[in-house]
């Protein structure tokens, strides 16, 4: 599942979701706080990383909860007005971590909610990212996901190597090469001749 | 995952200088001022020159012999004044195609105007049309590519021309693979009368360039 040289991979399994035992874990008791002995009850509610929640849930031993910012209010939210919630703020991964819980959560909807989600905010990002002024970091950043912002960047970087494409003044440049060479031999030859 | 990794450094194929070296291949016509016989090129023979006779010759050409003073190079016929005037009135009557310009227009317009300013006509006027008309399909394209879906998996632009490719392929890749991303995890659960209206209106029309949601 995880893709071992990609950081933004193994940061989104680092997010911690809440997981449901459904059966009694023989010492992994340190993995819940509030555990007074070594072992996790069933039917325990504990915050556990994605990485070990995917390999748990595989086997069956734990249900998956979704986290606080997939739930219906979020999603009314973004019906509302995609563009304007601050999804970077709840999960800086909230796509991705969004794909790897969706085959293991119980909820239909995520695949979809998510793609809607997108689909809503992209429209937004197109329209700003091509157009805000180059220099100052705009206020709309703020609100991006990770991977919104390296959409964001891509579309920045592309209208700043235009900008300096055409706005250029003197396009050809002396390779530093060059330069020093000549100098070099100038300053070898009166030797030379004499 | 894979895929999305190593197309971090295709998104971004070109530079703006290297698309206006593409440009330079673009041929020009001028008029020598010098007499210099026909010149054996990998892309084909240019010439015979003689003083006061248009030829037409490569824009890369045209610019290394108008830099030493030996031609005149004419504009284009389609970096007219009139003419750019009724492709700008005409890409903003119509907001869902683009007009036919070259397809090195940015650059080989920059490119005159920067190396040949004296021989072009009402210059002033054609920048500032060049720039008016890249602004409205700029515009046009990106009210164009709000209506991506998840669907999406081609987008037709017809007459786009290379620097507004360009411009917005770094951003414009990326999008449509997190859309490829996110669709292809969606079909595991459609519901299933949404996924029959959507595939039916794909039948309908394979070749739409921007699909209504």
């Amino acid at each position: 599942m995880a893709n071992y040289y990609d950081l933004d991979d193994i940061l989104t399994e680092e997010e911690y979701v809440n997981v449901h035992f459904r059966f009694e874990a023989a010492g992994l008791g340190v993995l819940d706080p509030g555990s007074e002995h070594d072992n996790i009850d069933a039917g325990a509610n504990v915050e556990i990383p994605l990485w070990l929640a995917h390999d748990l849930c595989n086997r069956k031993f734990v249900s998956i909860k979704l986290p606080y910012f997939y739930n219906e209010r979020v999603r009314k939210e973004i019906q509302a007005d995609a563009s304007c919630v601050d999804l970077g703020r709840w999960c800086p991964y909230f796509y991705e971590l969004g794909l790897k819980l969706a085959p293991m959560s119980s909820d239909p909807t995520l695949g979809s909610f998510l793609l809607y989600c997108l689909q809503g905010r992209y429209k937004e990002m197109l329209c700003k990212s091509h157009t805000v002024a180059l220099t100052t970091a705009p206020k709309f950043v703020t609100l991006l996901t990770q991977e919104e912002f390296q959409l964001f960047e891509a579309a920045r970087d592309s209208m700043k190597a235009y900008n300096k494409w055409r706005f250029q003044g003197c396009r050809l440049e002396r390779a530093a090469v060059l330069g020093r060479k000549r100098r070099h031999n100038a300053l070898l030859s009166p030797f030379e001749l004499s | 995952m894979a895929a999305r990794s190593s197309s971090d450094a295709e998104s971004a194929l070109f530079s703006g200088a290297e698309v206006e070296f593409l440009a330079e291949d673009d041929t020009v016509v001028m008029v020598p001022t010098l007499r210099m016989d026909t010149l054996h090129l990998i892309c084909g023979d240019f010439g015979p020159f003689m003083p006061q006779v248009p030829t037409s010759v490569p824009l890369w050409l045209g610019i290394a012999m108008k830099k030493r003073g030996k031609c005149r190079l004419r504009a284009p016929e389609w970096m007219t004044v009139e003419n750019l005037t009724q492709v700008l009135e005409l890409e903003r009557d119509s907001p869902q195609e683009f007009q036919p310009l070259p397809f090195h227009y940015v650059e080989v317009s920059r490119l005159l105007m920067d190396n040949a300013r004296d021989d072009l006509v009402d210059v002033y006027m054609v920048q500032t049309l060049i720039e008016d008309i890249r602004n409205v399909r700029f515009h046009k394209v990106q009210s164009g590519l709000q209506n991506l879906s998840g669907k999406t998996h081609a987008v037709k632009l017809k007459n786009l021309a290379a620097m507004e490719v360009n411009l917005i392929r770094p951003f414009f890749v990326k999008a449509l693979e997190k859309f490829y991303i996110h669709d292809d995890e969606e079909l595991i659960k459609p519901t299933q009368s949404e996924a029959d209206i959507q595939l039916a209106s794909v039948d309908r029309l394979p070749r739409r360039v921007l699909r209504p949601r």
